[in-house]
């Protein structure tokens, strides 16, 4: 157990840690809980729900077999999960090439920034606010370039994206060998 | 002409918008005249590996035009330095070399002079698809990354097929011996008499 000059040193140190400091850096931590949803489970919309229990029965042929059914189960939703992060791989790729990147162009990064805008506004020193650039100019007009570009743009997106994917295949092999054990 | 899902329980494959989904179907029968899938699980692994090979061709080609695509600078940059004396910046040839650079596309003359140049330095123009590649190879590596993962994928699938193939076909083996041994027999004769029974 803790004694009461830990406890007190644990409080000191905690107090240390307020998380970031910077703009960039507060900015980057709010974005923490966001990622993409593929963690979700694929039943979580009623349509796919549907779809997913018509997947299992067509896999499981027409045995009540709780085991099979189970195995059956996790096989669809795995092919269902793999098939979501392909659409999401997908999206990906043709919002870049619609947009030229993925977030909206922003013209300032942080709090500071706008602030020091504003004042230069103020003070005659620049008589408006740079437009920010927009990232569709900057694609290639004409195929296959502009979606070479645009698969370029993403590609740290589709590395995370082919980790949940291959994750997904293990998944599915494993079940789909799960089931072939229980199947006769 | 709309795509024929033969298999409207398993999820559609997504193309890109300037993709041929002509395309796509005929790589997929391609597959399937080779593999002739039995059943859904085994229709789900040929359209896997069909989605996953159509991926490997699309990466495959983007890799090719992001080499090509930084031929220009590429080019231009070999000719500052080629072209720059002692005592000069890379400022006083920049402009030349640009010039150089653009014309190499279109104007045979330019081919010419820049593979002169080139020459002087027993360089030719695989110095140029050296230097595109090297200016991009950030890029040419996670594309790489992606495509081991991928062929390795395809690998697993056609692996798995094979598998899930020798597995049941084992059982069915086990099951046939079962029946010719008679032990099979008794347990239909079992499940004849509880019906009649129950009845």
């Amino acid at each position: 157990m803790a004694s009461e000059r830990q406890i007190a040193a644990n409080r000191r140190n905690a107090r240390k840690s307020t998380g970031p400091r910077s703009g960039a850096g507060r900015k980057r931590a709010s974005r923490n809980a966001y990622r993409h949803g593929l963690t979700l489970s694929v039943a979580s919309s009623a349509a796919v729900a549907k779809q997913l229990d018509k997947l299992v029965r067509k896999i499981a042929g027409d045995t009540d077999d709780p085991i099979i059914l189970e195995r059956a189960r996790e096989t669809a939703q795995a092919e269902l999960d793999l098939a979501r992060v392909r659409r999401a791989k997908v999206a990906l790729i043709e919002r870049a090439s619609a947009f030229g990147e993925l977030d909206p162009p922003q013209l300032f990064g942080t709090v500071t920034q706008i602030i020091r805008a504003i004042h230069a506004l103020e003070r005659g020193r620049i008589s408006s606010l740079p437009e920010p650039i927009n990232s569709s100019a900057t694609m290639p007009p004409q195929e296959p370039y502009r979606l070479a570009e645009a698969v370029r743009r993403v590609l740290p997106e589709l590395r995370k994206l082919d980790r949940y994917e291959h994750r997904a295949a293990v998944r599915r092999d494993q079940a789909v060998r799960a089931l072939s054990v229980e199947s006769v | 002409m709309p795509r024929i899902n033969k298999l409207t329980l398993l999820p559609k494959v997504p193309l890109l918008i300037t993709e041929s989904a002509d395309e796509f179907d005929a790589l997929r029968d391609a597959f399937e005249r080779e593999i002739k899938p039995r059943g859904i699980v085994e229709q789900m692994y040929v359209r896997d590996i069909s989605s996953i090979v159509w991926e490997i061709l699309r990466l495959r080609r983007c890799k090719v035009v992001i080499i090509n695509a930084a031929f220009r600078s590429a080019l231009q940059e070999l000719l500052v330095q080629v072209l720059r004396q002692p005592g000069q910046s890379r400022y006083d040839v920049e402009h030349d070399a640009q010039a150089l650079a653009l014309a190499w596309f279109t104007d045979q003359e330019a081919k010419k002079q820049v593979s002169e140049i080139l020459s002087q330095f027993k360089l030719d123009e695989f110095a140029i698809e050296a230097q595109a590649i090297r200016s991009s190879s950030a890029d040419l590596e996670l594309l790489d990354r992606l495509l081991t993962s991928l062929e390795s994928r395809r690998d697993k699938a056609l692996g798995c097929v094979a598998e899930y193939r020798a597995s049941l076909a084992h059982q069915l083996r086990e099951s046939a011996d079962r029946f010719v041994d008679g032990k099979g027999l008794h347990r239909l004769e079992d499940a004849a008499s509880k019906r009649s029974t129950a009845a």
